[in-house]
């Protein structure tokens, strides 16, 4: 997806928003936007989601479909949040059952099963935020931008979020997003896009769990999982390419493999590992020593790993 | 689309906004018709009632939706998709009614012109009608469209365009309403129905530009 000279301003004569901006957005990566209050972060993401056109230049290639959080999501609908989200996978593109099934596991797997039939305008502010989540992940989308989407969520939501978030990005998706937590997904941003004066400057950070970025970002929670690999494979070159999270890896104990991933993303490498054909064995995951090991939430596993 | 447009049905049902309009539908229809009239001057009376009704729920439709919502089924569908399906979604609701209201005023009327001598064949008068219906509900789209969001954004702007572009769409006699509703007042005189094509295609070209101009602007606009 690339974003060319693209500018937004409100209104022809109003002034400019965003202008000259000129990304790239890889696919297959966690982009995090940062700039101070009233920069145009939310712009910049609505322009990315596709709700707003830009006033000048071009956005080609933005990936489909798409699917936004926005920061405040008031539950003003007369809908149960279980029909509410079955309306919306359907305008998403999934088929009745499919739509229906999306819902009631998006709802569980963010601690809402409770909610399902619970009208939309008796939710608190954390339950419609878990409804405004769902409707994002619902068909799996290419294109996942996040407005604060943390925001009243409980903890255990935020990091079922966290783990979609890696999810989507394992699964070869752009996820962009905005928080005012700097620890949020820390560590397994790939890029960074800083909004300050009008302009979007985008920089790099070095692949997850590979050491220092070129930005100054802490470093957040990582998990080590404990591996070996199929009979003769060498180690580490034999491991599947494209792992999520991409990985660091040092050898282990006994002929076994240490791969150090951002957590968010240890559930995805499960995954793929143990999908690879031939599988890999998994000896162990456990949390990262670290300076916040409380965070690493690695080992205690989802209900879908 | 089918999705979208199912979506903002359940939307203008399940919120019970469409029960004002639906009632203002109703008491004008039934303070404007009563058992035994002329059939057709009673269908073209029914016909134009409709086009300030869909006007008001184009309003509620592409207005009842909010905006986090709206954004989230736009980045989903696109914003040009989302607000089309609004429109479609109150056209569809003004065709129910205006269907529903041409079975009763056929139903109830007196199929004779308005002398009472000459009878007016009754499945070309209601073919008729109901295409009058139409027309004027494609025309109250038309003028919602372009009176409420993205072009008019405040209610009071909103409200205050509505009313007059209503009358004028109803009133002046170069407007495919008036004339189709004029054509069916005329043939209860003379008792050859005309059935109304011409300003039929006129309102269905009148809908797509003024829906296709709201859609292109609404990404635009805040």
């Amino acid at each position: 997806m690339r974003l060319r000279d693209v500018g937004r301003r409100y209104g022809p004569r109003g002034p400019w928003v965003l202008r000259g901006v000129d990304v790239e957005l890889p696919g297959a990566a966690l982009l995090r936007v940062v700039g101070g209050n009233g920069t145009g972060k939310s712009t910049l993401l609505r322009l990315l989601a596709g709700i707003d056109a830009p006033s000048a230049g071009r956005i080609t290639g933005r990936p489909r479909p798409a699917a936004y959080v926005p920061e405040r999501f008031p539950a003003a609908l007369p809908f149960s949040a279980a029909g509410y989200l079955t309306h919306l996978a359907r305008v998403q593109g999934l088929r009745r059952g499919a739509a229906k099934r999306a819902a009631e596991e998006w709802l569980e797997r963010l601690g809402a099963g409770g909610y399902a039939r619970t009208p939309m305008t008796d939710l608190s502010k954390g339950g419609s935020q878990k409804v405004a989540v769902a409707q994002a992940l619902l068909a799996e989308p290419e294109l996942l931008v996040l407005d604060e989407a943390w925001t009243g969520l409980d903890s255990a939501a935020r990091a079922e979020l966290d783990r979609a978030v890696a999810e989507r990005v394992a699964a070869g998706g752009t996820v962009v997003f905005v928080d005012h937590d700097p620890r949020r997904l820390a560590g397994a941003a790939h890029g960074l896009l800083r909004v300050a004066g009008g302009r979007v400057e985008a920089s790099a950070l070095n692949g997850p769990g590979c050491g220092e970025g070129t930005e100054p970002v802490p470093l957040g929670p990582s998990a080590v999982v404990t591996v070996s690999g199929p009979a003769g494979a060498s180690l580490p070159a034999g491991l599947p390419a494209g792992l999520p999270g991409g990985p660091g890896s040092t050898p282990g104990p006994g002929g076994t493999l240490r791969l150090t991933v951002a957590a968010p993303y240890s559930d995805a490498l499960l995954r793929a590992l143990l999908a690879a054909r031939p599988p890999w064995h998994i000896h162990a995951v456990e949390p990262a020593p670290g300076p916040d090991p409380a965070r690493g939430s690695a080992t205690e596993g989802g209900p879908h790993s | 689309m089918n999705a979208l447009v199912r979506y903002q049905l359940a939307l203008l049902l399940r919120s019970q906004r469409w029960l004002p309009p639906l009632l203002l539908y109703a008491v004008l229809v039934a303070v404007g018709v009563q058992q035994g009239q002329p059939l057709l001057d009673s269908l073209g009376y029914a016909a134009a009632v409709l086009l300030p009704v869909t006007a008001w729920l184009v309003r509620i439709c592409v207005t009842g939706e909010p905006e986090a919502a709206r954004h989230c089924a736009a980045a989903a569908a696109g914003p040009g998709r989302t607000h089309l399906s609004s429109l479609l979604a109150a056209l569809v609701a003004a065709t129910v009614l205006g269907c529903a209201g041409t079975l009763v005023v056929t139903m109830i009327s007196d199929p004779h012109t308005g002398d009472g001598r000459t009878a007016v064949p009754l499945p070309l008068a209601a073919a008729a009608g109901l295409l009058t219906a139409l027309t004027c509900a494609l025309f109250g789209t038309a003028v919602g469209a372009l009176c409420n969001r993205p072009f008019l954004r405040s209610p009071g702007w909103a409200i205050s365009a509505m009313l007059p572009t209503v009358l004028l769409v109803l009133v002046v006699g170069v407007s495919p309403a008036n004339a189709a509703v004029r054509g069916l007042v005329t043939a209860s005189h003379d008792g050859e129905v005309p059935v109304p094509w011409l300003p039929f295609t006129a309102a269905v070209l009148a809908a797509a530009l003024a829906a296709g101009a709201a859609c292109l602007l609404v990404p635009r606009r805040r």
